[in-house]
């Protein structure tokens, strides 16, 4: 009887005990959290916790400054990268127009010669130097793009003489294309005692036609230099160096 | 023998506790203080009473529930009153507290005395 009644007793002791124990447990936790709020700190180290945080804040404005300049002079850098690649490839682009290395179009003239027109060489150099000289910005003969190192000849074949340029065969109607102020061209050739008055002594007879859009291929092989190199001019030397070799 | 069941019974609360994800909201942490401390003095009262051997099952489930309840909630009036009847749990427990602690402590001596 004694027995059970105290297994009672601390049936109900060990209940109420489960009971405080789960309210320390929970009284502990949420003590954790009171303490870590701001709310119950004591003033100084309210105080002291500003201090840092406002030192941590200034710190790390200065590192935001730093990084957005760091980043301002990353973007001048890719920005000046830019700039000069688009600079160069436009003087690439322009370069590569000049010597022809790409077809190129705009308003210009025509002149063809008929078949069976006694036509000599010296005659198309002629009028490729009239048309530079009246501003042309590109020439082609038969489709073959005249640059600076083109070279306009004759080649024989039985009796016939054909027109060649750069070893190329010029096929009849002989078309010379020249972009440019089609005016001026035209002017350039038909001035008088001109070229085409010239060529009229002949009994040749160019037909000259203004366009409006012309094509012009580009030339058929790049050039490539084995011998040429850019020219360097010696830097001028301020402490002259000694003679040595004065054999 | 028994004796060991309501010291198993405290670390299970305390784990069941420590599972459980309840926090107490920290404006009533206070409150929640109080009501331990009125519940620790139940147990305290519950385990001197079983020394003794007058210990009532009722009256100290009953006392600690009621007094846990009872203390926050005189706490919590004595905040909106504007009286620090916290301060009175506090003292009226805490008395109470250390003089059953007292009691405990003279009873085991008691005993140890008797024993030898």
């Amino acid at each position: 009887m004694k027995r059970s009644q105290g297994f009672t007793l601390c049936l109900s002791l060990t209940a109420v005990l489960i009971c405080l124990g789960v309210l320390l447990s929970v009284q502990f936790k949420s003590m954790d959290t009171k303490e870590r709020s701001l709310y119950v700190q004591r003033p100084e180290n309210l105080i002291a916790m500003i201090r840092d945080l406002t030192d941590k804040r200034q710190k790390l404005n200065l590192e935001v400054n730093d990084l957005s300049r760091q980043l301002i002079t990353h973007q001048d850098d890719t920005q000046d990268d830019q700039a000069l690649f688009q600079s160069l490839s436009a003087e690439l682009n322009k370069l590569d127009i000049v010597n022809g290395s790409k077809p190129v179009r705009g308003p210009g003239l025509e002149i063809t010669f008929q078949p069976y027109s006694s036509l000599f060489y010296g005659d198309i150099s002629k009028v490729v130097n009239e048309l530079w000289a009246a501003g042309a910005e590109a020439i082609a003969i038969g489709g073959q793009r005249i640059t600076a190192d083109a070279y306009i000849f004759y080649e024989k074949e039985n009796d016939a003489v054909h027109i060649t340029v750069n070893n190329i065969r010029i096929p009849y109607p002989l078309i010379i294309n020249a972009i440019g102020n089609a005016n001026n061209l035209e002017k350039g050739l038909t001035l008088p005692g001109g070229i085409i008055d010239n060529l009229a002594y002949f009994k040749t007879y160019p037909r000259l036609e203004k366009k409006e859009d012309l094509e012009i291929p580009a030339v058929s092989s790049v050039p490539y230099f084995y011998f040429m190199k850019e020219y360097v001019p010696p830097a001028t030397d301020p402490t002259p160096a000694p003679s040595a070799d004065k054999s | 023998m028994w004796a060991i069941l309501p010291i198993v019974g405290l670390l299970i609360g305390l784990v069941i506790g420590g599972f459980i994800s309840i926090e107490v909201p920290a404006a009533y942490v206070k409150y929640f203080s109080i009501a331990i401390l009125a519940a620790l003095d139940s147990v305290f009262g519950g385990i001197r009473s079983t020394m003794e051997d007058r210990f009532d099952s009722t009256k100290m489930i009953s006392g600690f529930f009621v007094n846990a309840l009872a203390a926050a909630l005189l706490a919590y009036l004595g905040d909106r009153l504007a009286i620090d009847l916290y301060m009175a749990a506090v003292f009226a427990f805490g008395v109470r507290l250390f003089d059953n602690i007292a009691r405990i402590r003279h009873l085991l001596i008691d005993k140890w005395r008797n024993r030898s």
